[in-house]
Order: structure tokens, then C-alpha cells, then sequence
């Protein structure tokens, strides 16, 4: 999980944003001390909801950047992601994807070894980029947790982008799998090494399969009005002066505030 | 502190219950709705939608009641006061963050418009179905603030009172209304801002480095931050010490999770409100809330003519439950009737706080509401004319 630290302070470094406006909403634990360097606020809430408490963040507080962090392949909380990017929520989400339900490429993931699950599994996984990109988010990729840099310069371009991006990172995820020598670095190699850069392929054709290489790179990159945009415009049409619109275009640094 | 102008809309109105709802929240400063809409609740997300621009307030309907509930928590820790308003199905809904908003020690407001259930129910007809569910619903040990309006103007009034404690305890507050009180249409007077009193959130104000999430003062309650400040905060929903770290010890339990109680138990007398009448001399005692409580009103004045000493003691707050003075009642008088819009439920409690002192008599009826007088009277009437001491909760069919 360190590594999604680490391209996230990155990321966060290049994308120019002042850390104080970043709020991570999570439903995997994290390090606290490794969240702790991030300089960021940090909410560590039920399985698959960070996505709708995200949203309360950024409408409570629209010069924040809110990046809600889903784990167990959004199966918990799938509905927010769904209706996350049809309405274009300001959010940067990371989908920490384990593979708690899938083979990769013949080899069992160690979710599926018997320790797990005795007979393996048969579903399939959410193609994730295709599944935002045709909800409406304006911003999908996908990447391993050993493709550090280009996770990190994903994140930073993410950050920047006006509504609902979605990152999804291959990572063996929650802490008590670290139990079992090995599995961490060896899946992380494992994925890294079966995996094929295809930047700006159709999100149609990106979902993971035991057959083939698993396909990493940007995949959505488009511009939508966000909810908070269609927010005012509609508000404005509708009530004219009365409407003050909601949250301004992000600032550089927030000042004053009743918390200094 | 006064309330801000913007929101408060001074004059004599005539309004529903849900309408007066909506305005109460708005002069109590709420300033961020998330919902999903559902009967009967409708007009509180109605009204506060369309007064929402003048007062910079920012709503959204959400895709389930799960994520409304998250959203009012998330928005409620950018500094804003937060509201979320639903019915039953809702409130099963709501359920999860309840806890995570008793855990994280979360201000809000869950406006509960109750219909009747279970399951589907039905949705457009009044009930008092979820009071022990406000209480008991979410898993784990919590205390919980819960009022019960009985008029438009009430729904007005429990509202800004509800705000008052969310932000004054750091806990989620529920107004457990009804759809007979909800669209209900009453005259409702709304004062002028400075003479409406609002509890401020109490901020930390230490330095940066040194501030911890859980750090609780005197009464238990851990002074607040707003996100994006800069504080750099860690919070949980896991079992957490005062910085807000996991802490995954039963030691910690007792540390983080009891005093949770402690600050609503320790306070009970500050927030225990009821309203009596009539109760001085009184042997039949009328224990009722919300809705019921109109009828009640006009049942007992109806006892008193025919001769019988009969008072009651309404609920402003059902929890947390009045104990003692429930207990003190139950000594004095010679039975109590507990009418509810239920099967039994807050009858329970009047059962469990009576320690056998005074012969129970519970009246379940359907969604009546005001209009149930004269079961209520003849309710009366029989507990008068029971002599003999019995145990248990005598049902009156």
C-alpha cells in the first residue's frame, strides 16, 4: 500500500496543489503514520462509501481536492462510482484493485489460493475504465503498483482535470495478506511483469482477462461540464441575480477561515 | 449566539410540518441537504430547495439514502451544518453512517418523517415505528438525541433544538416526526433572528501540530476541526485513539467507545425535556410524544370533566428517555397509558422506568394521530377503575 503513498505524494508534488486542500477519503486503512507524511486530511470510512462522503466534502467545500481511495473492486458502493461520474463529481477516485475474484493470466492470485478460497473463483471483474468512461467520467487509467512514475504523473494530470477521474491500481491491497511471506512483492512483479502499456486504447477493449496481458495507460481523457458547473448554470438560468453561484473556480491557497 | 438573517424567515406563516421543518433548519444555520426523496418527507426537501439560493445553502439528491447519509457527514466536517431528511425505508438505509457519525463524532441532523413499516409498509400513512430503531438501529453501543414534534410550530422549534445539540455533543441528532405531523397545515411563527439562540460548534484552537481529533475536554466532547485548514488530520471509524489511529485493543474500546456514552449519559439533564400536564395531583398519567400527544391533550381535559384525575407528560425528548422523572410519575400515580402510533415501543421504556409501581395500560393505534381522543379517554377510563396491582404491560385491544 506504501507504494500508492508514495505515487500519490508524488503525484500531488507535480500537480502543483497545496496539500492542505487535499482530502482523502478512504475504506482501505492505510499506514496512519505513512498517511501522515501525506499532509493531507484523512477519513478512513466504511467499505465502499468513499465516494458519497467524498461528495459531501467537495460540495461542503469546493476549493478542495477530494480523492476517495475504493477497494474491494467497488462491489461495496459500485451505485457511488455509477453515479459519481454521471454526474461528473469534482473527485479523483483511486480503485485499488486486488483481484480478491479473479486468475491473472493462469496464475492464481493469492486471493484465490486455497488459504482463501479452496476451489478458486469464476467471475469475472468490473472493467473499470470502461464502466466510468461510459457513465461519464472524464478521466480513466490504469496502472500496476510498480509503475510508479506513470501512476504518479497519472495522478498529477488527474488532479487537474474538472470532474470525476478514475485511477485504478493494481495492487495486492488489505494488511493482514502480508501475513503470507511473499505474496506482496511477488504479486506486485507479477502484474508488473503481465501487463502492456496501451495508452489511449478504447476503454471498451481494456478489460482484464486470464488470456491476455492486462492493459495499463490512459484510457479516457475528455472534458464535461462537472455537477457543480451545471450546478450554477442551471441555478443561474433559474433564478438570476437571487443565485449565488457555488464554489468558485478553485483557488491557489485558501486564507483566513475560522481555522486560520 | 443569535442565528443569521439570511435564513430565518421572522413572520407568521402558514406552513406543514415538513415546510416548518425545512425552515427551522435553515434559521438554525443547516446549510448543506442531502437526500434521496421519499414519502412523506417530501416538502422538507421541497422547501429548503427552493429557499436554498437566497441563503447560500447547496443540496443534492443523492443515489440512495446510504450515500445522503455520507454526504451530510462529509459536508458536516467541511464546517457546514448538515441535514439529511427520509422516512423509514430511509432510515434502514441510513443505519451504517449513524454509526460512523457516532464514531467519528459527526453533527448532523437525520429528520425522520415516519410512515408505517415494516418492509414497504405503508408510505403515505402516519406511524411512530422507528423510535427504538433511532435508538438501537445501527450495530455497536451509542447514545443517541431524538425529539419528537407534535405540531408544524414544534417541527420548527425540535428542528433548530436539534441542530443545537448535534453541534453542542458532536452527534448525529434525530427529529423523529410523522407524516400526520408532516402534513399537518398550522399557523407557525418564526421569531426574529436575535432572539433565536444557536449552539456554535466549539473549535479547537491550539496550534496545528499539536491538535488531536479525539482529544476530548471536560464534558467528554473532542473540540472540532474544519477540513482543508491545514490540520492534517487523521480520523477513523475503527475502534481510535486521540489522534485518531486505529487501535485495534479492547483497551482502546473502553478509551474511545465509552466515553461516547458518557458525554450524552452525563448531560441528560441539560437535554431531557418534557412537557407535563396536569400531573400534580394526577393517578392516571397519559405518557405520550409526537402526534399522539394532540389527542392526549384533549383526552385528559375530557378525563378531568368526568371527574377523573388524569394528567400527562409529553415527550420532547424521547431519547434520551426522561428515567427518573418516568419513575417518579410511576410512584405517585396509580397507572399510566402509553397511546403510540405502534405495536409497543416506547412503552417499553415506561415499562422498564415504572419498576412496577403503577398498573401499564398501551394503546396501539394506526395513524389517527389527533383524532384518537376518545380511545385515549376510554383508555383512561379503564386504568382509573383497575384496583388491583398487576406485572407486565397490559394491552388494550
Amino acid at each position: 500500500m506504501n507504494s500508492i503513498i508514495d505515487a500519490l505524494d508524488k503525484g500531488i508534488e507535480m500537480a502543483g496543489i497545496a496539500r492542505k486542500r487535499i482530502s482523502v477519503p478512504s475504506d482501505i486503512p492505510f499506514d496512519p503514520d505513512a498517511v501522515k507524511t501525506l499532509g493531507v486530511d484523512y477519513f478512513q470510512i466504511p467499505r465502499g462509501r468513499a465516494i458519497a462522503f467524498g461528495t459531501g466534502l467537495k460540495l461542503g467545500n469546493p476549493d478542495l481536492k477530494v480523492i476517495p481511495v475504493a477497494g474491494d473492486l467497488m462491489t461495496l458502493g459500485g451505485n457511488h462510482f455509477v453515479h459519481g461520474s454521471r454526474r461528473n463529481m469534482e473527485l479523483l477516485v483511486i480503485c485499488v484493485n486486488n483481484f480478491v475474484y479473479k486468475n491473472i493470466g493462469g496464475k492464481p492470485a493469492p486471493f484465490t489460493q486455497a488459504v482463501f478460497s479452496p476451489y478458486s473463483t469464476f467471475e469475472e471483474p468490473f472493467n473499470f475504465p470502461h464502466l466510468g468512461n461510459s457513465c461519464g467520467a472524464v478521466y480513466t487509467a490504469r496502472w500496476t503498483a510498480l509503475h510508479a512514475e506513470e501512476l504518479a504523473a497519472s495522478i498529477a494530470e488527474a488532479l487537474n482535470k474538472r470532474g470525476l477521474s478514475m485511477i485504478e491500481v493494481l495492487a495486492p491491497g488489505p494488511n493482514y495478506y502480508r501475513s503470507i511471506d511473499g505474496i506482496e512483492s511477488e504479486l506486485l512483479q507479477f502484474y508488473f511483469n503481465n501487463s502492456v502499456v496501451k495508452n489511449n486504447e478504447d476503454p471498451r477493449n481494456v478489460a482484464i482477462t486470464p488470456d491476455e496481458k492486462i492493459a495499463v495507460g490512459k484510457f479516457t481523457d475528455k472534458e464535461r461540464p462537472t455537477f457543480i458547473d451545471s450546478y450554477n448554470v442551471q441555478h443561474s438560468k433559474m433564478l438570476g441575480d437571487k443565485f449565488t453561484p457555488h464554489g468558485s473556480p478553485p483557488k491557489v491557497e485558501k486564507l483566513g477561515g475560522k481555522n486560520g | 449566539m443569535k442565528a443569521d438573517k439570511a435564513g430565518v424567515l421572522t413572520g407568521s406563516h402558514v406552513l406543514n410540518g415538513n415546510q416548518a421543518c425545512a425552515e427551522g433548519a435553515l434559521a438554525a444555520g443547516c446549510r448543506f441537504l442531502g437526500l434521496y426523496p421519499i414519502v412523506p418527507s417530501i416538502e422538507v426537501s421541497e422547501r429548503f430547495l427552493a429557499r436554498a439560493p437566497e441563503v447560500g445553502a447547496t443540496f443534492i439528491q443523492m443515489e440512495d439514502e446510504i450515500s445522503a447519509l455520507a454526504a451530510v457527514l462529509g459536508a458536516s466536517w467541511t464546517g457546514k451544518k448538515s441535514m439529511t431528511v427520509t422516512s423509514g425505508p430511509g432510515l434502514s438505509l441510513m443505519m451504517e453512517h449513524l454509526g460512523l457519525g457516532i464514531m467519528l463524532e459527526t453533527p448532523c441532523v437525520i429528520a425522520d418523517i415516519q410512515s408505517v413499516g415494516p418492509g414497504l409498509g405503508l408510505p403515505t400513512h402516519a406511524a411512530q415505528g422507528d423510535m427504538m430503531q433511532a435508538r438501537w438501529g445501527s450495530h455497536g453501543d451509542y447514545e443517541i438525541v431524538a425529539l419528537a414534534p407534535s405540531s408544524p410550530q414544534e417541527m420548527f422549534d425540535f428542528t433548530i433544538k436539534a441542530f443545537n445539540f448535534s453541534e453542542r455533543y458532536r452527534i448525529p441528532v434525530a427529529i423523529m416526526s410523522d407524516a400526520y405531523v408532516a402534513q399537518l397545515e398550522e399557523t407557525v411563527v418564526i421569531p426574529p433572528a436575535d432572539q433565536i439562540n444557536i449552539e456554535t460548534r466549539r473549535y479547537y484552537e491550539g496550534a496545528k501540530d499539536s491538535y488531536l481529533p479525539f482529544k476530548r475536554d471536560k464534558d467528554f466532547v473532542p473540540p472540532m476541526v474544519d477540513i482543508g485548514q491545514g490540520y492534517r488530520f487523521h480520523v477513523t471509524g475503527l475502534t481510535h485513539d486521540d489522534r485518531g489511529y486505529p487501535i485495534m485493543f479492547e483497551e482502546c474500546q473502553e478509551y474511545n467507545v465509552h466515553p461516547l456514552m458518557w458525554k450524552v449519559r452525563n448531560a441528560v439533564d441539560k437535554i431531557v425535556e418534557v412537557q407535563e400536564t396536569n400531573t400534580d395531583d394526577a393517578e392516571v398519567v397519559v405518557i405520550s410524544y409526537g402526534a399522539t400527544s394532540r389527542a392526549v391533550l384533549k383526552a385528559i381535559k375530557q378525563a378531568r370533566e368526568s371527574g377523573i384525575k388524569a394528567g400527562g407528560l409529553k415527550l420532547v425528548t424521547v431519547w434520551p428517555f426522561p428515567e427518573k422523572r418516568v419513575t417518579e410519575l410511576a410512584k405517585k400515580a396509580k397507572a399510566i397509558v402509553v397511546p403510540e402510533m405502534n405495536f409497543g415501543q416506547i412503552v417499553l421504556e415506561v415499562e422498564r422506568n415504572g419498576y412496577g409501581e403503577a398498573n401499564i395500560f398501551f394503546l396501539p393505534h394506526g395513524d389517527k394521530g389527533a383524532e384518537y381522543s376518545e380511545d385515549i379517554l376510554a383508555a383512561i377510563k379503564r386504568a382509573s377503575q383497575t384496583s388491583e396491582a398487576k406485572s407486565g404491560i397490559i394491552e388494550i385491544s
